[in-house]
């Protein structure tokens, strides 16, 4: 359908995208590495289960870890090989989980599952579980779960916005499996029995505009270009005009169901190949970054090897990101390795990166002028630096947040709200919600 | 550092990447350029063209006041970062460190401060008179409170209100009664802002010479609106201020004293006409463009910006009314009070909120 602008939403900040860096090259597929390494908490909620042993074989594809309970996902092996070691280890994101080794020995099978022909709403449910599939957008909740939607919805959106800066794995995904990402939306669509599809994509990528305007029932919504457009609740917004309540509500509640692109591409593979969610694109980028590129890089490789077949850096960095610049996870080193909801791998040069000291806050505001869900950040440090957290979310309405961090992007004194508004959410949880 | 001019092997691995160097810590790891110097440095560009006229009007004493104050401003400054926190023997050995250590935190707002000070004041103030204004304004309304930032009120304004009541024999006459000197003489011609609170509903002047400042009696800041303006203009393109805070407080300010004029002079009569003399008499255009914005003295939060202007136009013509003069600094002073008020009281609700509805029995 032709595409249509999206409407306004109050809010965001306009970060230099730099996705021109690796936006055009093409994707590529990365070697198998020698070693993986998978981790069994690859999705929100609980860590999966193991269900192999050191010393056995697993051939690619072949489920390595069984997901324990509702919110949690199926784990499977990336490449064929042995199981070396189950051991637990401190992960990029400080937690520490529960990590199978497995040696690669070169082969090439895999434990594919049948393909569906003409699937029943059920069956893709099923497969999409079966296949491990979480939503690949960052947050990496599982899609079995938001299929099965607790009210009725009437509208499926494919989330194209890819608002992170410096990340294009989403834009050439969409740019080169187009119709795999529509086939992968229509078998959501089915499963969860809607009739509507709307594609967001921002306006700084028109080739994947004009790539989805010829399909007739996807309806194609152009993003202005803005960070936080890609959340949840902006993209819903924008899209259709709903909104959606402050949490523990969910999309769902509004209708609404949100997908990823790139998930979307990986329910396509799986209902029509039987393929395992066991790789996915990633992009490597940075100021600092040889070679830019987007890779398919198999579950559960070291980031070591990721930037070492990309070719090093060519500056020195000063900040090295698992993820986008904006959300992600800054490394100390390179001994982390990919889960399934790395979006990329990105080296900052001095130039790019944040890393002032904080100047005291001149209450100019400019924190809650942009932010995109109307909190007052500012408030909410001024109350967790006094270790006033009840406070500090009534005020600034921490615990509506959804992280994306425009706030300290915007800081002219460079405070730490970020850090603030986490450190409030968790002691909230520590002492079991804020007193009604 | 590694420097970018060796081509010789400009490639890193791993190995060479890692290193104590690497900065971990909390997204977003990109960050907008600007800081809170870059912000200060604007507003002192934006204050300039008012500083400018105040010399080419009322020649090289508003210079001489002007210097006095941002010296005297900065010098406090740098004297409390002195004697303040970490020893003050300590400091003095190592002076040079510790003057470093203040270059390096210098943000450029004591220079602010300063400016303000001196654009507010009638030329015909004591030169030490102003030094104690800043010396007051810097120490003990800024640095005692924390410094940057954690000021209740406007420096700039405090001072001129201490200055207003300690030394009101000059400052007081000069800013509402006009006392301008030419060639030596005191000129008693009174202001076109005491004529229209204390004498008639008409101006003195044209609408014209009041926007350029050409023959007005006030400070030396505020008497050309066209030089404010164009600061005014300066600190939106930079996005310093918003642009309709200054305009929602004139508009305000100017409706009201046109019906208070109607209600004391001319018996309810609503002159519309008298709406620009009333917004360009006085010092209400300098203070609504440049110490209302103030951001550390005003509310954080949108909904807190609107009531805070609009009831602060509102309180400036009351009370310029009710005491015939320019209060425009004791209104700052009233409303900076009130700011942790509004704030307190004035939360954007967050995006999707819907109000509770009431927990129904049984449920």
């Amino acid at each position: 359908m032709k595409a249509v602008k999206g409407k306004y939403f109050f809010g965001g900040v306009h970060p230099n995208d730099r996705k021109s860096l690796a936006c055009a090259s093409p994707l590529e597929r990365m070697p198998e590495p020698e070693v993986v390494a998978i981790s069994t908490l690859q999705s929100l909620g609980k860590p999966a289960v193991p269900v192999v042993e050191i010393g056995q074989d697993v051939v690619c594809g072949e489920l390595i870890a069984k997901a324990d309970g509702p919110i949690s996902s199926d784990v499977f092996s990336s490449i064929c090989g042995t199981v070396e070691d189950i051991r637990e280890e401190v992960a990029a994101s400080g937690a520490i989980e529960k990590f199978i080794v497995i040696k690669n020995n070169g082969k090439t099978d895999n434990a594919h599952f049948p393909p569906l022909s003409s699937p029943t709403p059920d069956e893709i449910k099923q497969r999409i579980k079966d296949t491990g599939i979480v939503g690949l957008g960052g947050a990496g909740f599982p899609t079995a779960v938001k299929l099965s939607p607790r009210t009725p919805v009437d509208t499926l959106i494919l989330n194209g916005a890819e608002c992170e800066p410096y990340l294009t794995c989403d834009h050439r995904l969409m740019l080169e499996k187009t119709d795999e990402i529509v086939r992968g939306a229509r078998y959501i669509a089915t499963a969860l029995g809607v009739k509507n599809i709307i594609i967001g994509i921002e306006a700084n990528k028109p080739d994947c505009i004009a790539k989805f305007e010829p399909y007739d029932d996807i309806k194609v919504v152009i993003l202005k270009k803005k960070y936080p457009m890609g959340g949840e609740k902006q993209l819903v917004y924008v899209t259709t005009g709903r909104r959606i309540g402050l949490p523990p509500k969910l999309p769902a509640d509004s209708g609404v169901v949100v997908s990823n692109v790139a998930t979307a591409f990986a329910v396509c593979e799986a209902v029509e190949l039987g393929k395992q969610l066991y790789e996915r694109v990633l992009t490597f980028s940075g100021g600092a970054a040889a070679n830019p590129k987007n890779l398919w890089v198999k579950l559960g490789t070291k980031v070591e090897n990721i930037v070492n077949y990309c070719g090093g850096a060519k500056k020195k960095p000063k900040k090295i990101i698992q993820g986008g610049p904006m959300t992600g996870v800054a490394l100390s080193n390179f001994e982390v390795y990919t889960h399934k909801a790395t979006s990329g791998i990105l080296l900052l040069t001095d130039a790019c990166a944040a890393a002032e000291n904080p100047t005291p806050c001149l209450n100019c505001g400019k924190c809650a002028d942009i932010c995109p869900m109307h909190l007052m950040p500012m408030n909410t440090e001024f109350y967790a630096l006094a270790g006033d957290y009840e406070s500090a979310a009534k005020y600034g309405g921490t615990l509506a947040c959804i992280e994306c961090g425009a706030c300290t992007y915007n800081c002219p004194a460079k405070r730490p709200l970020m850090q603030a508004i986490r450190k409030t959410k968790a002691e909230l949880r520590k002492m079991g919600g804020p007193k009604k | 550092m590694i420097d970018d001019t060796k081509p010789v092997d400009n490639t890193y691995t791993v190995e060479n990447i890692v290193d104590n160097t690497l900065v971990i810590s909390t997204p977003p790891h990109v960050r907008k350029k600007r800081n809170t110097k870059g912000i200060m440095g604007d507003v002192c560009i934006a204050l300039a063209p008012a500083a400018i006229a105040g010399i080419v009007f009322f020649g090289y004493m508003a210079f001489i006041i002007e210097l006095v104050a941002v010296l005297g401003c900065v010098a406090t400054e740098f004297v409390y970062f002195f004697i303040a926190k970490g020893g003050f023997a300590n400091k003095c050995k190592n002076a040079k460190a510790t003057c470093l250590a203040w270059w390096k935190q210098f943000d450029l707002t004591s220079i602010v401060t300063g400016l303000i000070l001196a654009l507010i004041l009638p030329v015909t103030v004591k030169w030490y008179e102003v030094l104690i204004g800043s010396i007051f304004a810097i120490a003990i309304v800024k640095m005692f409170f924390g410094g940057t930032g954690k000021n209740l009120v406007n420096p700039a304004a405090t001072a001129r209100v201490l200055m207003l009541l300690s030394f009101s024999m000059t400052v007081y006459v000069a800013a509402n009664v006009g006392a301008v000197l030419e060639g030596g003489e005191v000129l008693t011609s009174a202001t076109n802002l005491n004529h229209l609170l204390n004498e008639s509903h008409l101006s003195q002047l044209s609408v014209l010479d009041l926007f350029l400042g050409t023959g007005v009696n006030g400070c030396i800041g505020e008497t050309s609106a066209l030089a404010i303006l164009i600061g005014y203009i300066y600190l939106c393109v930079r996005k310093v201020i918003k642009w309709w805070q200054p305009l929602l407080l004139l508009a305000v300010f100017g409706f009201c004293a046109v019906l208070l004029s109607g209600f004391y002079f001319d018996k309810y009569k609503f002159d519309i006409g008298l709406f620009l003399p009333h917004v360009l008499s006085g010092g209400a255009v300098f203070a609504a463009v440049f110490m209302f914005t103030d951001y550390v003295t005003s509310p954080k939060g949108v909904i807190g910006q609107l009531v805070y202007y609009i009831a602060g136009g509102i309180l400036l013509a009351l009370l310029r009314y009710l005491t015939g003069l320019e209060v425009a600094s004791f209104v700052i002073l009233i409303m900076n009070i009130l700011v942790p008020l509004i704030d307190r009281y004035c939360i954007r609700k967050p995006f999707g909120y819907v109000k509770e509805k009431k927990h129904k029995e049984g449920k």
